[in-house]
């Protein structure tokens, strides 16, 4: 079987963890929980023919007691930079922490997951901005942990990258 | 077999050893096994042998791993430890200095509990060892010391936001009433809504382009469609007339620049001390051959000057009833002459940099 690592990376109570259980256990607690440290999750994808075991890192959220440490994506498939709608500035720390990443690991697929999309009434970030990143090639993804929109789509679009690559 | 025997009768390299029988090694085995660590060395294969005994959570890390003869293959069981084991690998084989930390990782349990690590290489007299702690007490004190901040932070957050969308809330009212006073005022010329709109819109996009704050760009947007408003005490005689004004009626006509200042003083509210100053200094000119003071240069207030540019690119590109629509690039040629003389140089180059921002809004908001 193929294991692919995939690493969940973002600013703190972004739904980072969420995200992950929703996808994994498929389920989603309201009560906020910080992550302290990595928690590393599975869950096995039949893409066609091929299984693919996707090893999901859940690191801690970077704010000012924990940063990251961009070694954990070293030998990733690839890695999603969470953010909240709701809160402004865990975009530009998201992008922030792709450039860290980039600079230390040089060039991963990644994708922006701008999660919290049950709150879309309430999102703060900038429409603009996030069009301005699809036009300047990022693949973007509105999620909900709490109801599950769009959050298969993410994870399943890394098992087919990983199954387009292995066909190329 | 325990660990403390695997040490007597075994080095890491699989030589036969001389029984242990140090009291002072044997006091440290106690202090590690006390401490709750399992100290390993990595033999030359990659295999890991024990220097203590392994207490019931390593089965957590190594899972079905066999432990024989105090030894056991770590790798394969954990990715974080692999991946960790990686980087100690490397470090050992640099000699570093000190001790390389993994940070902490939660593995889970045969029932899925969770249940943290961490560990640290070191090397000592060229052996490469490796601490793994079991740091449960630790971490629920620090879980629970982020938990708190964070949500102190997300708390922080979330009044911030309610601020400011009670700031921008008051914001909008004061605009609405301001542009339905201006409304009312309007319904004597033939300025629109749409004109004065515009007008708050462009100043506020410049002043974003000179670097402004938010607060002092919001401002802005409120107070410059307010420039005309003391046109509500000219005489319709003279508002309202068709044809061109006499020099008599031209002054009365300039005065409604003194007239919206002194309807918009005596306040120390930021908002219409900028809206005053914008009333009385829009039609001066950079060459000091505007009104109603003749001030020249930087004496006149920026915000005035930014007012005084943007009134007449607005101006003439749209109908008025003395006047039909003027094309842009004939707007912009006769602005260009203008610069220097009645437009800040300076300024008006800042305002062609954002044209296409302009177009928009002027696409944006029509009659």
């Amino acid at each position: 079987m193929i294991q692919k690592k995939l690493c969940m990376v973002g600013s703190f109570g972004v739904g980072k963890t969420s995200l992950v259980k929703r996808y994994v256990q498929s389920i989603f607690s309201e009560k906020y929980h910080t992550t302290v440290g990595v928690k590393i999750d599975k869950k096995d994808v039949i893409v066609g023919p091929e299984t693919i075991r996707m090893m999901i890192w859940d690191l801690a959220g970077d704010d000012a007691f924990a940063r990251l440490r961009t070694t954990f994506v070293r030998g990733s498939a690839g890695y999603l930079l969470v953010a909240d709608g709701t809160r402004t500035q865990t975009l530009d720390v998201a992008l922030e922490l792709n450039r860290q990443i980039q600079d230390a690991t040089g060039k991963l697929p990644f994708v922006l997951v701008v999660n919290k999309f049950d709150l879309a009434s309430a999102w703060e970030i900038d429409t603009n901005r996030i069009t301005a990143l699809e036009e300047a090639g990022v693949k973007v993804f509105r999620t909900s942990a709490k109801d599950g929109f769009g959050v298969e789509s993410v994870f399943e679009h890394f098992a087919v990258l990983e199954t387009l690559e292995r066909a190329s | 077999m325990s660990a403390v025997a695997a040490i007597s009768d075994a080095s890491a390299d699989g030589r036969s050893v001389t029984p242990c029988k140090d009291r002072d090694a044997s006091q440290l085995i106690d202090l590690f096994d006390a401490m709750n660590q399992a100290v390993l060395e990595r033999a030359p294969n990659g295999s890991f042998l024990f220097k203590n005994t392994p207490a019931e959570w390593f089965r957590i890390l190594s899972k079905e791993a066999e432990i024989t003869d105090g030894r056991i293959e770590l790798e394969g069981h954990s990715s974080y430890l692999d991946h960790f084991l990686s980087d100690a690998t490397q470090w050992w084989s640099e000699g570093g200095a000190g001790w390389l930390h993994s940070g902490t990782w939660l593995e889970a349990d045969a029932v899925g509990k969770d249940w943290p690590f961490a560990a640290r290489a070191i090397s000592r007299h060229g052996n490469a060892m490796l601490i793994i702690e079991c740091v449960a007490e630790d971490y629920e004190a620090q879980v629970q010391l982020l938990q708190a901040a964070r949500e102190h932070l997300l708390n922080e957050e979330l009044l911030e936001r309610e601020v400011h969308r009670r700031t921008a809330a008051i914001r909008q009212r004061e605009e609405e009433i301001a542009i339905r006073l201006l409304a009312a005022a309007g319904m004597r010329d033939e300025e629109t809504g749409s004109h004065v709109r515009r007008i708050g819109l462009f100043s506020a996009t410049l002043a974003e382009a000179l670097g402004w704050d938010a607060a002092r760009t919001a401002d802005i947007r409120v107070a410059a469609p307010m420039h005309d408003i003391g046109k509500i005490g000219i005489p319709d005689a003279v508002l309202l007339k068709p044809g061109r004004l006499t020099q008599d009626e031209f002054a009365i006509m300039k005065q409604h620049t003194v007239i919206g200042a002194k309807m918009l003083g005596d306040s120390d509210i930021p908002l219409l001390v900028m809206s005053r100053e914008i009333a009385l200094g829009h039609h001066e000119r950079w060459d000091g051959s505007g009104y109603p003071q003749g001030l020249r240069g930087e004496e006149i207030p920026l915000t005035a000057r930014i007012v005084a540019l943007v009134d007449v690119y607005d101006a003439m590109l749209h109908r008025r009833v003395y006047k039909a629509p003027i094309a842009e690039a004939e707007v912009i040629a006769t602005m260009t002459a203008a610069s220097g003389a009645h437009f800040d140089p300076a300024l008006f180059k800042v305002f062609l940099r954002i044209l296409p921002a302009l177009r928009r809004i002027t696409a944006s908001v029509q009659e």
